[in-house]
């Protein structure tokens, strides 16, 4: 059952490009990416081990329930509330963005706002879902989508256009020292592992981690593969310039033999599904904490009937979204993210190690 | 007995209540004619009786197949069961004599394979208990009995191994079972439907099968099956999407040909539910999608057409399908000649008219042949419907619009439990030491 862990932990490492990763590790290339990408891996591997060894102790529990065992009740409210917001704001940032991207290169003359209510209410649908069916639907989605994504890498890796020069000169820069923010942009690759919080609950008893050396090598090689892809095919100049760095990327590449010329459009409806799978996901765990801090929550799977409360949740997460998308324009969005991701870095070791306290405390108990 | 019996059933001459003397002893008998085997009363009762060799009481107490009924109320619902009542000595007996029209040892029609077995269940439950026991032949086979119906008290056998079978999805059946309330029961599919309990469902949740061969494997799989009186065809639950889409002689013939078939049905399954959208949001939205010569042909082909691509897809679509309807109702000599005139000569015209260019008439055929592929019917109805609600979005959104279509149907379908079990999921190998995803109850 090791795949279910791994469908997590890949699904938000493709999404980094959707969170605006690439952009700002290249506004960055010269003063401290490249640095920072390798303590980024560092610290990713760190906490993907500690947070795995941590809920190996704690066998079809969620995060909620751990915090309960051990701290007063109302500390876990605020914490859970304050991590439903994290998890609704990465998740509505890349719906958002994703609006906004189908709009340029889609349906050009389409309202925004329609299309983001479209998308909307399509993940608001499945975040309302069982945890189990929402589980279901991240494994199918990736099972569909994850080759073409490969497929789309392999390519641009191969590709005669790819300049190694100008990777080569990038790679030259790894003695600049690292900035936070690209510390933190280079370790949200790594950050899947933090779904566990609540799919730790469908585990079963005699779940054990395995394989998880593959955890850093993946996420090395999509982190690699998202910052030195586009430098080689726009140069260590011209890939400043964009903000969509990998739609141009992909849009660089050619299919000669398919029906569908140029790749553009196939990582777009990649990139669509999978935008939609993660947003569901995000929203069903912001939905799921936000019930936690609720004093007579109970844990529930795989319920029959769907309760009037994920519905409102939920609901109230797709309004919010629309008036996001009103209130905000690329810019500010882009520099939301970026604050985002380096206050997700601090929030995640703060769990991380909060949990891992806790498993050695229960060891030590038990 | 006999003046209690004509006061119970109101005035029919099909009921035959007579009395019997012979040297030792007089009987009553009670019966309704039309239900009974009479060679079978003439055997056991009225010739044994008469010619009384052996003494008739004694053979009442000893044989097992004359039983012995204590409640009054029972009386009714045994004669209208096909029994005959014998009065004897004031003890009542009952004696099962009935005689079920059916169809002797059908062939497969609706699941036909080329190989494997040929037979199909039969409409009387007796042999298609046969069929299945002698194609299942083990101790832990379970039967249980119910019956549904308040009219038309249908027998209702539940088969499953009871060494096998999930004990939570059995106790949900059997609540479910003991629970319908109807007054007439008499096909699968209305079982089916009371048994799932969703009033507006998509997907089928429950297989329905008439194939021997499946039910057997169904059970070794520790599914339950549940067999009904009158009916050619058995329910398999529970059903997962992927029981839908296996042909049984995916298991008899060569493994890759097989792979390559399942292959082909999940690919169609695609097509068939995205091309008229597809075409629809290509030919409105996003004609740079496809490489140049492509998006020149397609647009070639329409340049007759007047309208938009949307109500192109509605009239070849409304065609196909009153087309498929009609073929279904009419009898089988003209059901030929109406796809046969439908199919060739119209879409042929209709694109010579320019009301519809060449390349819809390819979708609307690859759309229709693909949606046969299905092996099973009910599912092939539940996809025919599903290119609708596409079509719609795809009106409004183009491209992205089937993208996110086909995502909430995803999402649907996840969702789907049949008796409790996931309806679509990758089940991958399972390690029985490490368990399964979800199993754990949180208390």
């Amino acid at each position: 059952m090791n795949r279910y862990v791994f469908y997590n932990f890949m699904l938000v490492s493709f999404i980094n490009l959707m969170l605006y990763v690439p952009h700002i590790l290249i506004q960055y290339r010269y003063t401290g990416a490249v640095s920072s990408i390798v303590i980024g891996i560092l610290i990713g591997t760190i906490l993907v081990y500690l947070y795995t060894s941590a809920m190996a102790r704690f066998p079809g529990k969620g995060l909620p329930e751990i915090l309960k065992l051990y701290s007063p009740k109302w500390l876990v409210s605020i914490m859970m509330f304050f991590l439903a917001i994290m998890w609704w704001f990465a998740t509505t940032v890349v719906v958002v963005a994703y609006a906004v991207l189908i709009n340029r290169f889609f349906n050009p003359d389409a309202n925004t706002i329609v299309i983001l209510i479209m998308l909307v209410l399509a993940c608001g649908y499945a975040a309302t879902r069982s945890t189990l069916s929402v589980m279901f639907v991240v494994e199918i989605g990736l099972i569909i989508n994850a080759p073409i994504i490969l497929f789309v890498l392999f390519k641009a890796v191969r590709s005669t256009q790819l300049s190694w020069d100008a990777i080569r000169i990038v790679a030259n820069y790894v003695t600049a020292m690292p900035t936070l923010s690209c510390i933190a942009a280079a370790s949200f690759i790594f950050t899947g592992y933090i779904n566990l919080s609540l799919f730790n609950r469908l585990l079963p008893p005699n779940f054990r981690f395995k394989f998880r050396f593959v955890y850093p090598l993946f996420g090395a090689m999509i982190l690699l593969i998202t910052f030195f892809v586009p430098i080689g095919f726009h140069g260590t100049e011209g890939v400043a310039q964009y903000i969509y760095v990998w739609s141009l990327t992909a849009d660089s590449l050619l299919m000669q033999y398919g029906f569908i010329e140029r790749v553009l459009f196939l990582f777009l409806l990649v990139y669509l599904n999978l935008t939609l799978v993660y947003t569901m996901s995000g929203w069903h765990q912001a939905m799921e904490f936000v019930k936690s801090c609720i004093p007579s929550y109970k844990p529930e799977i795989d319920s029959p009937k769907t309760p009037l409360s994920n519905y409102v949740i939920v609901g109230i997460f797709a309004l919010l979204s629309v008036l996001y998308l009103v209130m905000t324009n690329e810019k500010i969005n882009m520099m939301i993210t970026s604050y985002w991701l380096i206050v997700r870095l601090f929030v995640e070791i703060f769990i991380v190690i909060w949990v891992f306290v806790l498993s050695r405390k229960g060891a030590k108990a038990a | 007995m006999n003046e209690r019996i004509r006061l119970l059933f109101a005035e029919a001459v099909d009921i035959k209540l007579e009395v019997l003397h012979n040297s030792e002893m007089t009987i009553e008998i009670a019966y309704i004619a039309p239900l009974c085997e009479e060679n079978k009363i003439n055997d056991f009762i009225i010739v044994p009786f008469t010619k009384d060799f052996y003494p008739f009481e004694s053979q009442l107490k000893t044989n097992p197949d004359y039983r012995k009924v204590d409640d009054v109320a029972k009386w009714q619902d045994l004669m209208l069961r096909g029994n005959v009542l014998i009065e004897a000595d004031g003890i009542i007996y009952s004696f099962e004599a009935s005689r079920i029209i059916s169809i002797e040892n059908p062939q497969t029609q609706v699941e036909s394979a080329i190989q494997g077995p040929q037979l199909a269940l039969s409409e009387d439950l007796n042999i298609s208990l046969n069929l299945i026991r002698s194609m299942y032949p083990s101790a832990d086979l379970s039967v249980e009995e119910h019956t549904i119906g308040s009219l038309s008290k249908t027998p209702v056998l539940a088969l499953y191994d009871q060494r096998r079978v999930d004990p939570t999805v059995l106790d949900s059946v059997r609540t479910k079972l003991m629970t319908i309330n109807v007054e007439m029961l008499h096909a699968a599919g209305e079982l089916e439907k009371l048994l799932v309990g969703k009033r507006k469902h998509l997907f089928p949740t429950i297989l329905i099968t008439e194939r021997p061969d499946r039910i057997t494997k169904a059970l070794s799989k520790g599914k339950i099956i549940i067999l009904l009186k009158g009916n050619m065809f058995a329910i398999i639950l529970p059903a997962t999407f992927f029981d839908f889409m296996h042909a049984m002689e995916d298991d008899y013939d060569a493994y890759w040909m097989t792979r390559f078939l399942i292959f082909l049905r999940y690919t169609s399954i695609v097509l068939t539910i995205t091309l008229p959208a597809l075409y629809i949001s290509v030919v409105s939205y996003n004609p740079e999608l496809f490489r140049v010569q492509l998006a020149f042909s397609i647009a070639g082909s329409r340049s007759a057409v007047p309208y938009p691509s949307f109500i192109e897809v509605f009239i070849m679509l409304f065609m196909i399908e009153t087309l498929i309807e009609a073929s279904i109702r009419l009898p089988r000599y003209i059901g030929s000649t109406a796809t046969t005139v439908g199919g060739l000569i119209l879409g042929q015209a209709a694109q010579q008219a320019g009301l519809v260019s060449s390349i819809m008439i390819i979708v609307t055929s690859v759309v229709a042949i693909s949606n046969f592929v299905i092996p099973v019917n009910s599912l092939s109805f539940a996809i025919r419907f599903l290119k609708y609600p596409l079509i719609g979005i795809s009106i409004f959104f183009g491209i992205s619009g089937v993208a996110v279509g086909l995502f909430v149907y995803i999402a649907y379908l996840c969702n789907l439990r049949s008796f409790g079990k996931p309806y679509m999921r990758i089940f991958g190998k399972l390690r029985p030491l490490e368990g399964d995803v979800g199993q754990v109850k949180i208390k």
